[in-house]
């Protein structure tokens, strides 16, 4: 497939007015810190980074290689951080829909943040070519189904100009249409195959800004729910378990995936499971916040044509 | 009373994971009431269906088991008032999960069974042992369980690729 680039030239405006914000926010102290992201030592490469002063403000960028979700800095083990006042963190719409899934799930509180959103065209799937150029080939596989490009809700979204975005393959959607069209046996021997890589390296628990439990399920042994080796039983009750933690949760980030070093298709997995939540309960990851998520509440009149 | 005892080849471990206010009870009903039904079924008690997390079917399936039961209380006679519709919830939406994962659904049985219905228990147990019978061991599960080494391929071209870029 011929590849067509996806035009980049709004990152420099985006890149500029996020200084400018975090300036703003900053020195009038809305903010006592913010989390974005700036420039790592390969070319192109960018890594997370948390800012308190105001000289700082000027390491802030934005470019396609901006890829991880800030979210995660929120969560879990920053939970012994003492809050010293509301964080700005900048963030695209598919980590806003983290972070208002965490809202609900009572894990933080919008008047602790100040929500920088990123008008986005997408970001790059692979951080192993940070100066690559954005391209329908190159651009994430989540970016691709992506119709949130303007994050709603947040406090400033720098106002630039979106450009016409190429069309772009449905990967997802394609991939899951394929493995459904396949016999029981045939997706059994797919995934075994997929899930005898993990090595238990739990990055994408670590990732996740919804992996936040205080100790994980997969850790305990008394009871030992799940095997910790990295043999093929215990890969694969961890991934079903997860796939089902986070059904209905997860906000399609795609971190799983991108961390994952044997690479397991993760998110195919997960997007799998919200598509059949909305189906099963008209329930989605959204932009607003829900007290309930569809495994927590319940409805009399749900489906239960598979209980006899 | 007398039952005729009939021999199978393969006999199939049923794992009952049941609530102790409706199904455990409409169990021990069929007991009391002489009612004959498999010796397949180990019958596992919990508090409410609301319990049963979805790890424990896996566990199940991996440990040896050939079907799954579930069962619980019909719904709105919830002890708890309403664990059974959260299980309802959670369950439709592990199946699903494991539909895609490739295991056949028909190893899996959800239903309702309330503390009076000792005759349904009978029918919903003989019904899933038969149909497991049918069905044959389960494999799947028990085979990774089996697999004693981390079984990713090492030579992929992919791999091969990323380490002669190193």
């Amino acid at each position: 497939m011929q590849s067509d680039t996806v035009d980049t030239s709004c990152h420099a405006a985006i890149a500029e007015a996020v200084r400018t914000e975090a300036r703003r926010i900053l020195s009038d102290g809305t903010v006592t810190a913010v989390i974005g992201y700036a420039a790592s030592r390969r070319k192109g490469s960018t890594q997370p980074i948390v800012i308190t002063s105001v000289d700082d403000a000027d390491k802030l960028i934005f470019s396609a290689a901006c890829v991880n979700n800030l979210a995660v800095y929120l969560t879990k083990a920053k939970k012994d951080v003492p809050r010293s006042g509301r964080i700005g963190v900048v963030v695209k719409s598919c980590d806003l829909k983290a972070l208002v899934g965490l809202m609900g799930e009572a894990q933080l509180k919008r008047e602790d943040l100040y929500l920088i959103g990123i008008p986005c065209t997408g970001v790059l799937g692979s951080v192993l070519q940070p100066a690559a150029l954005l391209t329908t080939a190159s651009i994430a596989s989540k970016c691709c189904e992506c119709t949130d490009r303007l994050p709603p809700g947040c406090d400033f979204v720098p106002s630039v100009q979106l450009p016409q975005q190429p069309r772009l393959e449905q990967r997802y959607t394609d991939e899951i249409a394929r493995l459904e069209a396949m016999s029981p046996a045939e997706r059994w021997e797919y995934w075994k195959e997929q899930f005898s890589k993990c090595i238990k390296c739990y990055a994408c628990r670590q990732v996740c800004p919804f992996c936040f439990c205080e100790q994980c399920l997969c850790d305990r042994n008394r009871p030992q729910m799940v095997e910790q080796t990295p043999r093929p039983a215990g890969n694969t009750a961890w991934h079903l378990v997860r796939a089902m933690h986070l059904a209905g949760r997860c906000a399609g980030c795609a971190e799983c995936e991108r961390v994952c070093p044997m690479d397991i298709p993760l998110n195919l997995l997960n997007r799998k499971m919200a598509r059949e939540l909305k189906e099963l309960f008209n329930s989605e990851a959204g932009f607003e916040v829900r007290d309930k998520g569809p495994l927590n509440s319940y409805q009399d009149d749900d489906d239960q044509s598979f209980i006899r | 009373m007398h039952s005729e005892k009939q021999k199978h080849d393969f006999e199939p471990k049923i794992i009952a994971f049941v609530c102790t206010w409706c199904t455990y009870a409409g169990a021990d009903l069929a007991g009391t009431s002489r009612m004959q039904y498999p010796a397949n079924v180990r019958v596992l008690k919990f508090p409410c269906t609301g319990r049963i997390d979805p790890v424990f079917i896996l566990k199940a399936f991996q440990q040896g088991a050939d079907g799954v039961l579930v069962s619980g209380c019909h719904p709105g006679d919830c002890h708890y008032i309403a664990g059974n519709f959260h299980a309802r919830r959670r369950f439709a939406a592990f199946r699903k999960l494991l539909e895609f994962i490739g295991v056949d659904l028909n190893r899996l049985q959800f239903s309702w069974v309330s503390a009076a219905e000792g005759g349904k228990w009978v029918e919903v147990v003989t019904d899933l042992t038969e149909r497991v019978r049918a069905m044959g061991e389960m494999v799947e599960f028990k085979d990774l369980a089996l697999e004693e080494q981390w079984s990713g391929s090492l030579n992929t071209p992919e791999l091969q690729e990323a380490y002669d870029a190193i």
